[in-house]
């Protein structure tokens, strides 16, 4: 009978608070939207807007570690929220525009899909600033930002094109797009700089982040005869797969070791903590130019390899620091040419090297990938 | 020593005005609580979370009289596709013709509206280029679109009498890649740096903000065309259901097949009336999305929508009206889950599970509708015939 | 006759004071009921009258809302029982065999009579427990064959295998519901020995009708019911027909009708050489040639399933013959569909009435207009106007006296004589609609009485005769030869799809009805 009347009572008291709730603001990430002059006191909001859960030890969790790292940075100058697994589409407007009227200086959203909505909201948000992780469009107070994740992708491909016995190596992908083709194509050239008769197979997903579909993409290459699984996808499902059927694989986003010991070779992984923390730095002097395109190398240290497995041979890992050296100098760059592709037609000419906005707009394949 | 009180549920004879009423807001109430013992478990505070909640999901009243609507109208936006996946669900449920297709139809229908608005100015280069005339052909053309979408299943149902559970379920699959296909393929935006996503639409296919109509320009944000429209359907479909001939055909069928059969009625007629009609409102449900939101054809139709309208057309009892009032609460629920993540910090599978435990106590509480619990003493003593005798 | 005299039996058991409401209704009040130890106890009552209800108290469906039931099957001495279910019921010796079987039509007998019973172990042993079977079934007499499949019995037999289920369940009292309602003449006598045998071994039986013959026939006492009240309970042998009738429905009751000469008029429907397939693709109507005129009646008589239903849905347009004609006042429909029957004249009481001829969801205004929903005033162009539909409700409600009279209630709440007057009511309207100066509109009546009690087969027999007096060709489908001898003016008798002779009731015997419908040609 008690426990009854509780019930009731806190029914009422929950209906109670819903229809008065006049100040709803009291929570703590929302209590100070009232700053416009900034006071040195007043500590900078800053909320990230993910795609998946940030338990996907991929792409999510490399955000938020990078929001960590913030937060570890600033201490109480900085406060930090995220929302994560939100669809892309016409749902993110609503959270982005939600963080805006929140009052939130910076909003940094980290998957494609927001770029539309994040350009839309922008605009009615002139003084709030936004960073938009791996798009093409941007404005007065929206960065981009991405990293030349080429780069360690072709030092991981040396890796493989070593590892590898049946020169057969899997890709599982998730959509055709520049970003990942530009992936496989420097991977491609990377393991065949090891070993020229490489051929790399590609299974497309369609998809960013579902473990049983990458899982069974893995299983069908391995099947297929690939005895090394690379991945451009956000969870860890294919290197599981390979790790299973005794094959070794190439991570990607953050080094799993943990999760599939030894058989990861090595992968390029993301560290955003880096330019969040200068990016921040800059607002905070008010130097930072909101509307840059920013694409970060090797050198920057926004993107950098995994440690190395031990099944990785000394001689390759030499080999793999060395053109690491070469590219973080800026000597040499991995889409220079001559490179043909799997047509047959040369698409860089010996002597020259891709510009940016090529590579940015990059949809053919190299000699020696198959889909 | 056994238990000495007896439950029992007994079927009601009829349904009170006061029961059909008074259970489903009780088993609202009961939801709430049973989701305040979740968010304890979870470490929130229940009655701070549902506060935010509202607020997130509706505003709150110093919003209001700053005349900020925000939350409304974020509501209103998410409510749309609801109201039009729920009407359609409930239109094919009246004549238990089970449509599972909507999510489908509502892609075809977007589609359709892509093709209108990005290939039609160059197919028809005299048709003028104004709102006037895009915003009718985009809806004729949605319409076909989700209508043809149902309307397969539906004649494959009454042609050759297969089950049209799984002939619109699967058919929403189909929708789906073909969808997927044209936006990362040869619908892809040729300006776009070969990322997946169609052009965007020209602007005379966009269906107007409510600031930019007249009237309704005290709601600013997101809030667009597509709400009227499926507010004057749901009225439409209102009347077409309780006023006309064919709505009396519709339920007589749905009631009773032998005996609208007897009364000289067409199954099959209006098998397919029903369901090009449920087909066609899906369809414009994927309009509204890609032209009152998107504005191109890109990742994140397919969440779900045409699913999420079979829960509110159930809850609304299939009726059109109704079905208005439950997709705004449903979007409530969705908009406001937002902020157990974005005010309180929770995981997002919190929302998911809170949504999930409200929408079974509303849908099980449906059972006491229908039947009464009834509450015996068991009188332990001779007499008693039973297990424990 | 029992060497006992039953009066002499002690009780086994007393429902004292039942009362039990629901929502608007009260259903039964302050019933008494005493069933003796080896007794035939009918209760009898017209539909509505609170048979079911009091029986589902007794099977434990129902908790009664006043009064006290006691039993003494398991013991000597009458003892107070609460009955919380029906297993319950079950587990104190009350038996109930619904006028629907529950029986599965794939398992056998003995499968069918394990299924659900207290001690049946998890694993069967079939052998064993067909033995048991057996045995009862030869100790009540019962004679059926455990081994057989459901589906290849008669539905006598498969009663018999719903009365051997509670035997084997340890029933003392069986409750019967409505019996014969199901059986032929033939059948019915035999379940008729059933019960005598079984109540000289003590069981004791309550049996539930509305007939009186089989009252009379069967029972050693009688309950009768009349608007949630007991009436009386009566020895049979101290009461005629005509006593039980008065007290089922509170007045006098005639058992014939008067019927004036046919008048008759042009031809209505004709039938030349009708042939069609039943759902099975099998023949069911062949080469039938029929004509009826206004201002007759004409029966068609057979053992059910020898070509009836086929036979109606041709001349209402459900079903398309596959050979033949028909044509209706003068115009040949011939494989059109439903709707140009409606429109043409032809109105249609069926046989299933919550399954056909109403949608029992639905509130009675929707059932009114169920074949006049397309004209004027009930809809005008596509829309429906509703004040003329409830303006045609309550009149239709108010000339056929159907009750609860609420337009707005659901059909499903009406009694079954209820169900049926607001279908003739309907029916007839569309005959006085669709009949047009000297052409006669026909009306097609399927077994128009069946189930339903003294005073609503009164009113649909005089309906039917209306409609001949007033012009209307009818067709009357029965299984009831006393019905249809008193009420055809000719009758034509199906065997096996075909007419096996039109004769006049008048001078034809019941017993060469019998043989015409056994596909014997009379001579």
């Amino acid at each position: 009978m008690k426990r009854k009347l509780f019930a009731l009572v806190a029914v009422l008291a929950i209906v109670a608070a819903a229809c008065g709730g006049g100040s709803a603001d009291t929570t703590t990430t929302t209590a100070a939207d009232t700053g416009g002059g900034g006071a040195a006191e007043e500590p900078m909001k800053v909320a990230f807007v993910y795609v998946a859960p940030i338990g996907d030890l991929g792409w999510t969790y490399q955000h938020d570690l990078g929001r960590q790292a913030v937060e570890a940075r600033f201490g109480d100058k900085v406060e930090t929220t995220f929302i994560e697994n939100v669809a892309e589409g016409p749902d993110s407007e609503r959270v982005i525009r939600d963080f805006a009227n929140k009052g939130f200086d910076l909003i940094i959203a980290t998957s494609f899909g927001y770029m539309d909505p994040t350009i839309t909201v922008a605009a009615e948000f002139p003084d709030t600033q936004f960073v938009h992780i791996s798009g093409f469009k941007n404005a007065d107070n929206v960065a981009t930002l991405f990293g030349r994740m080429y780069q360690p992708r072709y030092l991981s491909g040396m890796a493989a094109g070593a590892a590898t016995e049946s020169n057969i190596l899997g890709y599982v992908a998730a959509f055709p797009i520049p970003e990942v083709i530009r992936g496989i194509d420097a991977f491609t050239l990377g393991a065949q700089s090891v070993n020229p008769d490489i051929e790399v197979r590609v299974v497309w997903t369609n998809t960013w982040f579902d473990p049983p579909t990458e899982k069974e993409a893995a299983e069908a290459l391995l099947a297929a005869g690939a005895d090394v699984i690379a991945q451009h996808q956000d969870t860890t499902e294919p290197q599981k797969a390979a790790q299973a059927a005794g094959a070794v694989s190439i991570s990607y986003n953050s080094d799993i070791s943990e999760i599939v010991g030894d058989s990861v070779l090595t992968g390029p992984v993301w560290d955003w903590g880096v330019k969040y923390i200068s990016i921040i730095e800059e607002m905070m002097a008010g130097t930072y130019d909101g509307s840059e395109s920013y694409w970060g190398g090797l050198s920057d240290g926004v993107i950098s390899l995994a440690p190395f497995s031990d099944r990785v041979s000394q001689e390759t890992q030499d080999a793999i620091n060395a053109k690491m050296a070469e590219f973080e100098s800026g000597a040499t760059d991995v889409f220079c040419g001559p490179i043909v592709d799997n047509e047959g037609t040369e698409q860089v000419a010996a002597g020259t090297c891709m510009d940016d906005g090529s590579m940015l707009g990059m949809e053919w394949f190299v000699k020696g990938v198959s889909q | 020593m056994s238990f000495p009180w007896k439950f029992e549920l007994e079927r009601r004879l009829e349904v009170s005005r006061w029961v059909s009423w008074g259970v489903p807001t009780l088993s609202v109430l009961a939801a709430f609580f049973f989701g305040g013992i979740i968010l304890s478990l979870a470490g929130a505070p229940p009655i701070e979370t549902y506060r935010a909640m509202a607020a997130g999901a509706f505003g709150s009243i110093s919003e209001w009289a700053d005349g900020n609507f925000f939350a409304v109208t974020e509501t209103l936006v998410r409510a749309t596709p609801l109201i039009f996946t729920g009407l359609a669900v409930a239109m094919a449920f009246r004549m238990l013709f089970w449509n599972i297709g909507t999510e489908g139809q509502l892609v075809m229908g977007a589609i359709a509206g892509t093709w209108v608005a990005i290939y039609l100015p160059d197919l028809l280069p005299w048709l003028p280029q104004t709102r006037w005339v895009y915003i009718p052909v985009g809806i004729i053309a949605a319409t076909i679109a989700g209508a043809f979408w149902a309307f397969i299943p539906a004649i494959m149902k009454v042609k050759l009498g297969v089950n049209e559970i799984i002939s619109t379920l699967m058919f929403n699959y189909i929708a789906i890649l073909l969808y997927q296909q044209l936006y990362t393929g040869p619908w892809k935006d040729p300006e776009g740096f070969g990322f997946p996503g169609s052009a965007q639409f020209p602007e005379f296919s966009w269906f107007p903000k409510f600031s930019e109509i007249p009237v309704l320009n005290v709601l600013s944000g997101r809030i667009h065309f597509g709400f009227i429209i499926a507010v004057v359907i749901a009225g439409v479909l209102w009347v077409v259901m309780d006023k006309t001939r064919r709505g009396y055909e519709v339920r007589l069928l749905g009631e009773n097949t032998n005996a609208a059969q007897y009364a000289g009625i067409s199954v099959i007629k209006n098998v397919l009336f029903v369901m090009i009609l449920s087909g066609g409102v899906a369809g414009i449900a994927g309009l509204s999305e890609v032209a009152g939101l998107g504005h191109r054809l890109q990742a994140g139709l397919d969440v779900g929508n045409g699913f999420t309208g079979i829960i509110v057309a159930w809850i609304a009892k299939l009726r059109p009206l109704s079905v208005v009032i439950v997709a705004i609460l449903m979007a409530a629920l969705f908009v406001g889950g937002d902020q157990l993540q974005i005010s309180l910090g929770l995981p997002s599978s919190i929302s998911s599970v809170l949504q999930g435990a409200i929408l079974l106590s509303v849908l099980s509480g449906d059972v006491f509708t229908r039947y009464r619990l009834k509450i015996t003493r068991v009188v332990v003593g001779a007499g008693v015939v039973g297990e424990e005798a | 006759m029992t060497t006992t005299q039953p009066e002499t039996r002690r009780l086994v058991v007393e429902m004292r004071d039942i009362t039990k409401k629901f929502p608007g209704v009260i259903a039964n009040e302050d019933v008494t009921l005493e069933v003796r130890r080896g007794e035939i106890h009918a209760l009898l009552g017209e539909n509505g009258a609170g048979k079911s209800t009091l029986m589902s108290v007794l099977c434990g469906l129902y908790q009664p809302d006043g009064g006290s039931l006691h039993l003494a099957l398991h013991q000597e001495e009458l003892c107070e029982t609460v009955l919380r279910s029906p297993r319950h019921a079950i587990q104190a010796g009350i038996g109930m065999v619904y006028q629907h079987f529950k029986l599965i039509p794939t398992f056998s007998v003995t499968e069918n009579i394990l299924l659900g019973a207290e001690d049946t172990p998890t694993v069967l042993d079939l052998k064993q427990s067909g033995a048991r079977i057996a045995e009862i079934a030869e100790r009540f007499a019962l004679p059926v064959d455990p081994e057989a499949r459901v589906w290849q019995l008669s539905v006598g037999e498969q009663q018999r295998v719903e009365i051997l289920k509670q035997l084997y369940r340890g029933a003392a009292l069986l409750i019967l519901d409505e019996p014969t309602a199901v059986l032929t003449p033939q059948e019915s006598d035999a379940l008729g020995e059933t019960m005598h045998s079984l109540a000289a071994s003590g069981v004791s039986i309550v049996f539930i009708s509305h007939k009186l013959d089989e009252v009379l026939a069967y029972a050693d006492r009688v309950t009768v019911l009349r608007g949630g009240k007991t009436a009386a309970t009566v020895d049979v042998a101290d009461v005629t027909k005509a006593d039980l009738a008065r007290l089922m429905v509170g007045r006098d009751v005639l058992f014939s009708a008067d019927k004036p000469d046919a008048e008759l008029g042009p031809d209505a429907l004709v039938l030349h050489g009708v042939t069609a397939m039943g759902d099975r693709s099998v023949t069911a109507v062949n080469n039938v040639s029929l004509t009826v005129r206004g201002g007759e009646i004409l029966g068609i008589a057979g053992v059910a399933g020898n070509g009836q239903k086929e036979l109606v849905e041709v001349m209402t347009g459900l079903r398309t013959p596959t050979a033949g004609s028909v044509t209706v006042r003068g115009a040949d429909l011939t494989g059109k569909s439903a709707i140009d029957f409606i429109q043409g004249g032809v109105a249609h009481v069926p046989a299933d009435r919550l399954g056909q001829g109403l949608a029992g969801n639905l509130p009675l205004t929707d059932n009114v207009i169920l074949k006049s929903f397309r004209s004027e005033p009930i809809s005008h162009r596509s829309f429906l106007n509703k004040k003329a539909i409830r303006e045609m409700s309550i009149r239709l409600i108010e000339a056929f006296n159907v009750l609860p009279g609420d337009p707005d209630a659901k059909a499903s709440g009406l009694s079954g004589g209820n169900q049926q007057k607001l279908i003739l009511a309907r029916e007839i309207d569309a005959t006085d609609r669709l009949a047009v100066g000297d052409e006669p509109a026909v009306l097609v009546a399927v077994y128009p009485t069946r189930g339903l009690d003294v005073g609503a087969i009164e009113i649909v027999r005089d309906a039917l005769l209306n409609q001949r007096a007033i012009g209307a060709a009818v067709v009357m489908v029965s299984e009831d030869l006393d019905e249809l001898r008193t009420l055809s003016d000719r009758i034509a008798v199906l065997h096996g799809g075909e007419v096996m002779g039109v004769v006049d009731p008048a001078s034809t015997s019941k017993d060469d009805l019998g043989l015409l419908m056994a596909g014997e040609r009379l001579s």
